[in-house]
């Protein structure tokens, strides 16, 4: 633990770049109080969510918060689980940020579900096993309990044996949950273009690269681009392994929409179609969140390093793009194609865009995430320990 | 013996009451439960009343279900074979309708500009003193010419009630809704076949519905036995209709007609089957009055099918196809009455001609066909009717070839507007009827309610007519009344009654009671006017005194009981019927032995072998005792003895322009429903029907807000584009779109077709044209 | 205990809504664009005027199908949704969370939020409020002008609804999802 007083936690390094993240931090933790009040007196009338379309924004950003969480737990234990010599310099940042966006991402859930309470109640008392969302909440509360301690042998009461131990079992309960979200979306076989094997595997391997995107974000932000050697020989590799992780992903992506199309299986094709001309597919999910990394990992034959932070940028915006158009697109098609009056259109796919409570929310977890970050760098020493 | 001539003078006769007068059993008791208010051990428990729903026409049987005061649920009753255990969506909505926020608390005055919307709190008795007061000073004005004081009303259990008052009033002016409504159809049927009838759709094998909307516009029991035997089970189905309804949607052939032409239609169909020889012969033969002569006009003039073609846009091959087929089901073959017809000027004519092709397949006074059906007999109860002998007769009497007792409203209205009156018109009692919504050209109306000196409307509702009243008389709704016992006739008749289900809110008041109250407050005044001016009553005061000759103009009367004593007097004579009006609802003889459940849905009322399917023994109700096809009479009045095909019937849509249609929907009631919050759940608003190329054509949306304008007057409303309706035919259901501000949801949604259809009438009975008025349509 | 649904002789419906108006009346579902559980489906028109295809027109009346292998019921975390001791497919508003995984995996759009208990809502079958009275019909069968629909018991062979799906031929929604649903539209 570091020396830690309030007076410390409002010294900072007062450039330009520290202070535009201090501003964007306080603005969105203020969104998100702002939201969570407006959701407090409103319910679910401050969402644009309907009937025919339960889940929007906020959906999206606990699965992003999630994903980056289990994307964290993985790549860091690349280091301290399969001992890894360069990734083990990450650990703890890693597992500080893993918690840190599951708490995120719990924020913006627990105003998502109408009645978090109930849910701690029920959840024990009457548990739905054949639920994926009782297993998915479930596996990541136990997550959330490994990594902590784990994350305590880390850094409070430093035990390489005990962290091995909990950093394995916040692996396990991690790819667990992490896999049941998916299955959150696979198991609707009411959606066909959710249902089925594709989604558990796809959000593990989503979650790895959201892992490698976020490690080159706060690494770049953190040594302004100037790395120390050993920081280097990481990068290195990761960037070998996110041009892996994201040369499958494009396969699979391809393979998922090819099979979706073949037959034309009509809601199935019709959907699918309607999804990959949109732009949110184009630009978002395949330019900004696999290509422009894929494309730079390629041409520098995996030895940019610089790029590769700024294209983590667009990586995680890509990754943004891919939870909405993951929850959007599974509810796009009507349920029904019937009109329910004489006087209205026929139903098409659905139209939803988020309320500006859904956005306050939403996108103010991410100022919660820059908060506890920011805390945690303060109370914790992050950076490896010198006699490691 | 003079005396007794001048006391025989003041009665124009008796009429008979809808109820019964002496005491035989005190109901009070039975009465009880239903009319008091919660008492401390019911709370908490609830009671189920047999009532009556008004939200339309049909009257459907109803239980409603009353817990600390409140009604909770409105249940369809199974007792009264014309329901048939159901209630449509308006009558699930009368909860809407009692406790409506916007509902008429009080008797109000007014106190500002009449349409100011400004009114003042009166107690009941200042509102009777107020209009007695006017009613005094005009009648003065006037030399007791009683007709200058005029009464409107539209359909409803205790309009009869409404029209005690009037008939003893002694006013030659009664309007309501028939000229609206059904005057040329119920007159059409009945001059050629001798009754209106009713088309037993339980087990006709052929039917053609022409301009009737069953589906959405509900007449019991139609709507309820004919859908569950359409689409190949049983009853074949062709709708004429130029909207595709959902009538249409039930039917097995659709006919997309042009606006107004069906009498060329059903005069093809009548070429088709004489020319081929394929009508009942036997029928035609025993029971048809003078057919050589219709059979002649219509081969003579050619009406045949390739000539319709042209004229209705439906293909000759339908029409022989049609013809054919009908007789080929005939005699269980129907041409469908149809209720609203106030279309076109043709209206009578085309009923009749309805009427002949029907009769030519045989199927009349005959199970599947149209039927007569029997009623039920009630006490009567005689009430005098006074002649005012200053009382001029009606001043519409010649706006049309026959005028009957319920009068030509538009024509009325217009003669008043137009001062082609030979003496004033001045005042004018509304019952339970929306005349600014409900008669085309509402400007018209406003005028002339405007012209009015005193406007007394009797509502539930601050309809737009109720707003350019001088006088609000605030009735309460069904739900709070017991109104008089009716007997409804018919193939399964039967006696129903409906029963206050909670007393009445606020000041509001059965219609009986305010015509007590006010009764109590104008017949001596009025007498006394009377007797000023009428010297034959002068004579008798002398001769008998002026109490005695008082009595025969003692207008209340009438009043005096209470309606559930008069109902349970009505049916004295049936053992157990006013236990079983009470407790059910309904009553008919041997309703016990008859009545049995079938299965979770179905009832069975009367044996089918007590059924009144045929009555007549066919001796039709007709001059002749047959169906008359040539009615030669009426051309001394200019009308056509047989129907007849005329140029001018064919009216051309101008390149750009519309035809403007109007009808209902299953979700309202006219006007009478349009701020009814759970209806308004359903349908937020209306919209209107145009043809969807035609739309795209003109860049017009689906929800776009167009403006329709008409010669006399525009309104706006959002679009539905939609292939439903032809390319020249424009259509919206009518009852939306009311000024009222009062009316908190109704008030300015959606558009209003009393604004722009066109007020003429049609030569036989001054029916209004509703669709033949002309409209151009523009985006706003 | 008995196995309740519904048979729809949907031909016979004319789309008049009673059903909606006397379900929201009897079980006071609020008014509200999302707020119903039952509705009459239908297409627009298919042709052009006067060539319209009847067939087209063919209204769909519809609500929760009670299925007896209920995707909502599978996904439930708290097991607020339930089956009742009669088959009927209900939500306990003590357990529900408002999570709303149920109404993203029911396949026919029955569920919706009901403002009343902040929790989700759908066609029960009126057991709380008809059936608890002892009544044996929905309100929306009971109301209905043309008795599209006959409730019942469909383990009793001698109930009305054993009888008709016995007798006569009958189509299911979405029956390949393995839903087993308990609405049957007789042909
Ligand atoms: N443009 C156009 N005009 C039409 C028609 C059309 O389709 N289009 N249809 C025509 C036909 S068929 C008819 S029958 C007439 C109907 O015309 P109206 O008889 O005027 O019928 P509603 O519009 O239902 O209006 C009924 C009035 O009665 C009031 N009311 C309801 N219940 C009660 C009650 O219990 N007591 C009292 N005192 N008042 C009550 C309502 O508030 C409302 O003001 O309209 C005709 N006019
Ligand atoms: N739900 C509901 N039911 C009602 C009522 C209500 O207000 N709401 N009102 C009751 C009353 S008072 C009445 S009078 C009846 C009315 O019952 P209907 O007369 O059956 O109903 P409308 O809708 O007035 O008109 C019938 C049809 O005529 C069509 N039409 C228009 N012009 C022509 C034409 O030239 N030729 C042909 N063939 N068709 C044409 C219209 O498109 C419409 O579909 O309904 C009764 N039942
Ligand atoms: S048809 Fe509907 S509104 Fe008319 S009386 Fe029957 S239930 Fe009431
Ligand atoms: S009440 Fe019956 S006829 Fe009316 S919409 Fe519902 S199911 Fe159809
Ligand atoms: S229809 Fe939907 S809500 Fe009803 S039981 Fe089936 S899955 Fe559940
Ligand atoms: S919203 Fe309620 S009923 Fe539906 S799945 Fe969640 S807890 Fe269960
Ligand atoms: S069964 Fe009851 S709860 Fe279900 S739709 Fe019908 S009326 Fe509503
Ligand atoms: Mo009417």
């Amino acid at each position: 633990m570091n020396n830690f007083s309030i007076k410390n936690l409002f010294e900072f390094n007062k450039t330009p770049l520290n202070l535009l993240v201090a501003v964007l931090g306080i603005v969105l933790l203020g969104a998100f109080l702002a939201g969570a009040a407006y959701y407090i007196l409103h319910g679910h009338h401050a969402f644009n969510v309907t009937r025919q379309h339960p889940w929007g924004l906020l959906i999206a950003m606990y699965v992003f918060f999630v994903v980056s969480s289990t994307g964290l737990c993985i790549i860091s234990s690349i280091g301290h689980v399969f001992g890894v010599e360069e990734f083990q310099q990450i650990g703890k940042r890693a597992i500080a940020g893993a918690i840190i966006t599951l708490l995120s991402g719990f924020a913006v859930i627990a105003l998502e579900v109408g009645h978090p309470v109930t849910m701690i109640i029920y959840n024990v008392l009457t548990p739905g096993f054949t639920s994926a969302i009782w297993w998915m909440g479930t596996l990541y509360g136990i997550y959330l309990v490994f990594i902590t301690i784990e994350f305590f042998f880390l850094t409070i009461k430093v035990d390489h044996k005990w962290s091995k131990i909990f950093g394995i079992g916040g692996l396990l309960s991690g790819l667990a949950a992490h896999s049941n979200l998916g299955a959150v979306f696979g198991f609707l076989i009411s959606r066909p273009t959710a249902n089925g094997v594709f989604y558990p595997v796809y959000f593990i391997l989503s979650a790895m690269i959201t892992g490698c995107y976020l490690l080159y974000i706060i690494y770049g932000f953190k040594y302004r681009n100037d790395y120390p050697e050993q920081l280097k020989a990481m990068f290195l590799k990761l960037n070998k392994i996110l041009g892996m992780l994201l040369g499958i992903l494009i396969f699979f992506e391809a393979w998922k929409i090819i099979t979706a199309l073949y037959g034309t299986m009509p809601e199935r094709a019709e959907t699918i179609l309607h999804v990959i001309s949109s732009p949110t597919f184009i630009f978002g999910e395949v330019l900004l969140g696999m290509l422009i990394p894929f494309a730079i990992i390629l041409f520098t034959n995996g030895q940019a390093i610089k790029p590769m932070v700024y294209a983590s940028l667009t990586g995680m915006i890509g990754i943004f793009f891919m939870r909405y158009d993951l929850v959007h697109d599974t509810l796009i098609y009507p349920m029904t194609m019937l009109k329910r009056s004489e006087y209205q259109l026929p139903p098409t796919f659905l139209e939803y865009f988020p309320s500006a409570t859904e956005f306050a929310i939403g996108f103010g977890g991410i100022g919660i995430t820059i908060f506890l970050f920011y805390v945690a760098e303060k109370v914790f020493n992050l950076d490896p320990d010198r006699e490691h | 013996m003079k005396a007794e001539i001048s006391r025989r003078r003041f009665l124009q006769g008796s009429v008979a009451l809808s109820i019964a007068g002496g005491v035989s059993m005190s109901p009070s008791a039975i009465m009880a439960s239903a009319s008091a208010s919660t008492k401390p051990e019911d709370i908490g428990k609830t009671k189920k009343v047999a009532t009556l729903c008004e939200m339309c026409v049909n009257k459907c049987a109803a239980f409603a279900y009353v817990k600390n005061g409140i009604v909770t649920k409105l249940d369809p009753n199974p007792y009264f074979p014309k329901s048939r255990n159901m209630l449509c969506p308006r009558g699930n909505s009368g909860l809407a309708a009692i406790y409506d926020v916007d509902r008429l608390k009080y008797p109000l005055i007014r106190d500002g500009e009449k349409g100011s919307g400004k009114f003042k709190r009166a107690t009941w008795d200042e509102a009777y003193s107020y209009i007695s007061e006017k009613l005094t000073k005009i009648l003065d004005e006037e030399k007791d010419n009683r007709s200058t004081v005029a009464f409107c009303a539209g359909e409803g259990m205790a309009e009869h009630t409404f029209k005690n008052f009037y008939t003893g009033f002694g006013s030659a002016h009664f309007l309501n809704h028939a000229s609206l409504c059904l005057a040329t159809t119920v007159s059409g049927y009945s001059l050629t076949i001798g009754g209106y009838g009713q088309a037993d759709l339980e087990n006709a094998d052929y039917v053609v519905m022409a301009g009737a909307n069953r589906a959405e516009a509900i007449v019991t029991p139609d709507s309820m036995d004919f859908f569950k035997r359409t689409t190949g089970r049983g009853a074949k189905l062709v709708v004429v209709d130029p909207r595709f309804t959902n009538t249409a949607a039930k039917s097995d052939k659709w006919l997309g007609i042009n606006v107004g032409t069906d009498l060329a239609f059903v005069l093809a169909l009548t070429y088709v089957v004489i020319k081929e020889d394929i009508y009942n012969k036997e029928f035609v033969e025993n029971h048809f009055n003078d057919f050589a002569t219709y059979k002649k006009h219509v081969l003579q003039n050619e009406y045949t099918p390739e000539w319709a073609e042209k004229i209705t846009g439906i293909k000759a091959e339908d029409i022989y196809q049609v013809a054919r087929d009908f007789m080929h089901h005939a005699p269980q073959s129907i041409y469908y009455q149809g209720r609203r017809t106030t279309w076109s000027k043709n209206d009578f004519q085309l009923r009749r001609a309805q009427a002949i092709f029907s009769a030519l397949g045989g199927g009349i006074d005959i199970k599947g066909g149209i039927c007569f059906g029997k009623s039920i007999a009630m006490e009567g109860h005689e009430v005098s009717a006074p002649i005012y002998d200053q009382a001029k007769s009606r001043i519409d009497a010649k706006e049309a070839a026959v005028v009957g007792g319920s009068g030509t409203w538009v024509g009325f209205r217009n003669m008043v507007l137009e001062g082609r009156n030979p003496y004033p018109i001045r005042a004018l009692f509304n019952y339970k009827h929306n005349p600014m919504a409900n008669m085309p050209n509402s400007a018209k109306t406003e005028a002339f309610l405007k012209k009015l000196d005193l406007v007394v409307t009797i509502d539930t509702m601050p309809s737009d007519t109720v707003m350019l009243s001088d006088v609000i008389l605030p009735e309460c709704t069904y739900l709070e009344r017991t109104d008089p016992a009716k007997v409804y006739g018919g193939i399964e008749p039967a006696i129903v009654q409906r029963n206050k289900v909670v007393e009445p809110m606020y000041e509001s008041k059965p219609v009986i009671e305010i015509m007590r109250g006010l009764s109590k407050k104008v017949s001596k005044p009025l007498f006394e006017i009377t007797k000023k001016y009428d010297e034959e009553v002068q004579d008798t005061i002398e001769e008998d005194g002026e109490e005695a000759t008082y009595e025969e103009f003692d207008l209340t009367k009438a009043f005096e009981e209470s309606q559930e004593d008069l109902n349970h007097h009505a049916v004295a004579k049936y053992a157990g019927a006013a236990e079983s009006l009470h407790a059910k609802g309904v009553f008919y003889p041997n309703m016990d032995k008859y009545f049995k459940k079938l299965n979770v849905n179905e009832y069975e009322y009367y044996p089918e072998s007590k059924k009144y399917y045929s009555v007549m023994n066919k001796k039709f109700k007709t001059p002749s005792g047959k169906i008359e096809c040539n009615l030669s009479s009426l051309t001394k009045r200019g009308i056509d003895a047989m129907p007849t095909w005329k140029k001018e019937y064919e009216i051309a849509v101008p390149d750009g322009q519309f035809r403007f249609i109007t009808g209902r929907h299953a979700q309202f009631t006219q006007s009478g429903s349009s701020n009814n919050k759970m209806l308004l759940d359903l349908v937020p608003t209306n919209y209107m029907w145009i043809n969807k190329r035609v739309a795209s054509r003109m860049g017009i949306k689906f929800g776009d807000e167009v403006e329709v304008a008409s010669k006399v007057g525009k309104t706006t409303i959002k679009a539905y584009p939609t292939e439903k309706i032809g390319l020249d035919t424009i259509f919206f259901i009518h009852g939306f779109g009311n000024k009222s501000q009062e009316l908190t949801l109704a008030s300015g949604n959606g558009g209003n077709d009393a604004n722009i259809i066109e007020d003429s009438i049609e030569p036989m009975h001054g029916a209004t044209c509703l669709h033949d008025t002309i409209v151009e349509i523009r985006k706003v | 205990m008995a196995r309740y649904g519904m048979a729809l002789d949907y031909k016979s419906c004319i789309n008049c809504r009673a059903c909606e108006s006397a379900c929201k009346a009897e079980n006071g579902v609020l008014p509200g664009r999302d707020n119903y559980r039952i509705w009459v489906g239908q297409k627009e028109a298919e042709g052009e005027f006067p060539n319209i295809s009847i067939a087209s027109m063919t209204y769909h009346p519809s609500q929760c199908q009670h299925c007896d292998n209920a995707p909502c019921q599978q996904v439930c975390p708290t097991n607020a949704t339930y089956y009742d001791d009669n088959g009927v497919v209900r939500v306990d508003i003590e357990k529900c969370i408002l999570c709303t995984y149920c109404i993203n995996a029911c396949p026919y759009d029955a569920r919706y939020v009901d403002d009343r208990t902040v929790t989700v809502d759908k066609c029960n079958f009126c057991s709380d409020t008809r059936l608890a009275n002892g009544e044996t019909t929905t309100a929306c069968q009971a109301t209905c002008p043309t008795k599209v629909r006959t409730f019942g018991d469909l383990d009793d062979p001698n109930s009305d609804i054993s009888q008709l799906i016995a007798k006569r031929e009958y189509k299911q929604v979405k029956e390949h999802l393995g839903t087993k649903p308990k609405l049957f539209y007789l042909l």
